[in-house]
């Protein structure tokens, strides 16, 4: 649930929803959630000062409940 | 989007233009509580210059958070989803589960008292660190006593001065 209820946050606020995805990982320490968006979306979900990411994140981390989330936004280009 | 030319703001068009962006509003939440699985139904308005959007139910106090931090949030996605959905900015207000008007009403109280020991003592008082919307609150109530406010500092420790002097 969680998961998809990133990927909707994610895909309502970038030019380019078809290129979101979201994949969970589960750690020994808890949930990350990896968040892959088109290059120029990346700036977008970030958002002024990080603005954004916090609000994304300040969501999930509640929707997530006990033990919370991390939700990690993966720079795609610079991974290459 | 087509390429129309924003509204000359005769009262009808201002008001499809929020109705517009309530509806957008609507849709994004509506999808959001379908995931996570919550109970609420969505109360669509116009106050003032802007629309209001409420999140209605029970259950939903999840999507409040401590010091109505996920309210916060909530909001601020809300916004740039309507942004994308309609090109234009939003000003929308969120509320859940009636957290901004009790909020609201125990703030205005509360300035309400503090104007009032400010102007009996000619001395001013600041109140305890509040988020935007709360202060402007306090800020409108101390303007309906009478007295003139500002607010000080840096956030999440900005807070309200109540002065003296009308």
């Amino acid at each position: 649930m969680v998961a998809e209820a990133l990927e909707h946050l994610v895909r309502a606020i970038v030019d380019n929803p078809d290129e979101v995805s979201v994949r969970a990982k589960e750690l020994r320490r808890g949930r990350i959630f990896e968040v892959r968006v088109h290059p120029d979306d990346l700036g977008k979900v970030i958002g002024r000062s990080g603005r954004t990411a916090t609000a994304i994140r300040t969501v999930v981390t509640a929707l997530a409940g006990k033990g919370g989330a991390r939700v990690d936004f993966v720079d795609v280009d610079r991974r290459r | 989007m087509s390429g129309e030319a924003p509204p000359k703001d005769s009262a009808g068009a201002a008001v499809k233009r929020l109705e517009h962006e309530g509806d957008a509003a609507a849709d994004f939440l509506e999808e959001l509580l379908d995931i996570a699985d919550l109970d609420g139904d969505i109360d669509l308005d116009i106050e003032g210059d802007r629309a209001s959007v409420s999140i209605v139910g029970a259950e939903l106090s999840v999507l409040v958070g401590a010091n109505g931090e996920v309210l916060e949030a909530l909001q601020e996605l809300t916004r740039i989803a309507v942004l994308r959905e309609t090109g234009e900015r939003s000003r929308l207000m969120l509320d859940v589960a009636g957290y901004r008007a009790d909020r609201r009403a125990a703030l205005t109280e509360r300035a309400q008292q503090t104007a009032a020991r400010v102007l009996s003592s000619g001395e001013a008082e600041s109140l305890e660190p509040m988020t935007p919307f709360e202060r402007k609150v306090v800020h409108d109530a101390v303007a309906a006593a009478g007295l003139r406010s500002e607010s000080e500092g840096e956030e999440p420790q900005r807070r309200v001065v109540i002065q003296p002097s009308g």
